[in-house]
């Protein structure tokens, strides 16, 4: 059967590509953040995935407010990188896991989640900048990809004990897939940044380097607390990091935290990573 | 157990100063929104340029709505209901960095808001 080797978590400013894109990465402003993941892509290129599994949220860019699904799983053959207005970035194009995706969904509904199945969609930045800041910017990319879409920008935005469950399913649909493949999971967004209304520019510094020491060993306070928590905490944008709560329940209750990583700010975010193994 | 989280635009909600994008959001700021998300499209994007009077009323802007664009009043825009990820493509347009739309809508300027709320070092 297939195998989860890592849980990565790891935030997706999208200045972040913004900054790859203009030759910035050694800029006194960014050069601190980016070393911060050459642990971490060492780590991808000695543990050799094969299959990625990024959970993030469509910014306004595949979806909009005509019709927003809280959940929304990727079934294609291929993800094109989409424009968000600034023209189409060069960026590889992503292949999918088109038959786990298939496995994944059937797994879903047996286990009482509904998702929306995405024949053909494009990825934002919410994918494209975990893939960057894990693989580099490689010709092609090094895995085949499920991207699994939450709706954290239209209230209402799930719950965290929801998507921890959703973990709990994705690990069941992995462990029953009959193949040998190499499994990563990227939870992505965060960490706390705001950036509307006259609380804009909000960071969380303390919150933000306690949840990346405290995800891997003590995650039962985050899957406690509310919606409500989150905002109050990290800021309206920075409840994104409910969808880290799916890369670990997806883990071993036992973890090792074997990376980590904190920056900021990241444009207007507190940034950072970490990388987790299971340990029983 | 978890309650739902709604926040009022005029930031009376539970959370201080935090529009969130609820059902009464979603309701007034969806002309700005579906306007600004059009601008994805590189032919909205120059059809905007050449004529932002005719393009904002093909997508029927109040002409509160218009003002606010039109004057880039990111503060307003928001207040009337605009999200932060559909109105900052019209900075892509028209390209301001989003710490001066940060700024704004904090009501600080630039400078102040790079040390004050995200903590940036400046000339050092």
């Amino acid at each position: 059967m297939a195998k989860i080797i890592g849980g990565l978590g790891t935030s997706h400013v999208p200045s972040i590509g913004v900054a790859l894109d203009r030759g910035l990465r050694d800029t006194p402003d960014w050069k601190p953040f980016f070393d911060g993941y050459v642990p971490a892509q060492q780590w991808m290129r000695d543990r050799r995935p094969d299959v990625a599994v990024v959970i993030f949220n469509d910014h306004g860019n595949a979806f909009f407010l005509d019709k927003v699904p809280t959940l929304a799983v990727g079934c294609a053959s291929s993800y094109r990188p989409i424009d968000e207005g600034w023209g189409p970035r060069d960026v590889p194009v992503f292949e999918g896991a088109e038959d786990f995706s298939w496995h994944f969904v059937d797994t879903l509904v047996e286990n009482h989640f509904d998702p929306l199945v995405c024949r053909e969609i494009d990825v934002d930045h919410g994918m494209q900048v975990p893939m960057e800041l894990f693989f580099g910017r490689p010709e092609a990319w090094p895995v085949k990809v499920v991207p699994v879409f939450v709706n954290t920008i239209q209230y209402p935005i799930p719950t965290p004990q929801r998507m921890w469950q959703l973990g709990k399913v994705l690990r069941a649909a992995i462990e029953s897939w009959p193949t040998d493949e190499r499994f990563v999971i990227m939870g992505t967004g965060g960490l706390s940044h705001q950036l509307q209304g006259s609380r804009a520019g909000f960071i969380n510094r303390d919150a933000d380097q306690a949840w990346i020491e405290e995800i891997g060993n003590d995650p039962q306070k985050y899957r406690e607390m509310m919606r409500e928590d989150y905002i109050r905490t990290f800021g309206s944008e920075g409840a994104e990091l409910i969808m880290w709560l799916v890369m670990r329940g997806a883990m071993d209750e036992r973890v090792e935290t074997v990376h980590k990583h904190y920056y900021a700010p990241a444009s207007t975010t507190g940034a950072g990573m970490v990388v987790l193994e299971n340990r029983g | 157990m978890d309650s739902a989280v709604s926040a009022p635009a005029d930031g009376t909600g539970t959370i201080p100063e935090t529009p969130l994008l609820d059902r009464k959001r979603n309701i007034a700021g969806y002309r700005i929104n579906k306007m600004a998300m059009a601008l994805s499209d590189q032919r909205n994007r120059e059809a905007f340029k050449a004529n932002e009077e005719a393009f904002l009323d093909s997508y029927g802007l109040t002409a509160e709505e218009k003002a606010a664009v039109k004057s880039r009043d990111w503060r307003e825009m928001v207040r009337l209901g605009g999200n932060l990820f559909f109105i900052l493509k019209i900075s892509a347009v028209d390209p301001v960095p989003i710490t001066q739309i940060g700024a704004a809508q904090a009501g600080m300027d630039h400078t102040e808001f790079l040390t004050e709320r995200l903590g940036k070092k400046l000339n050092g």
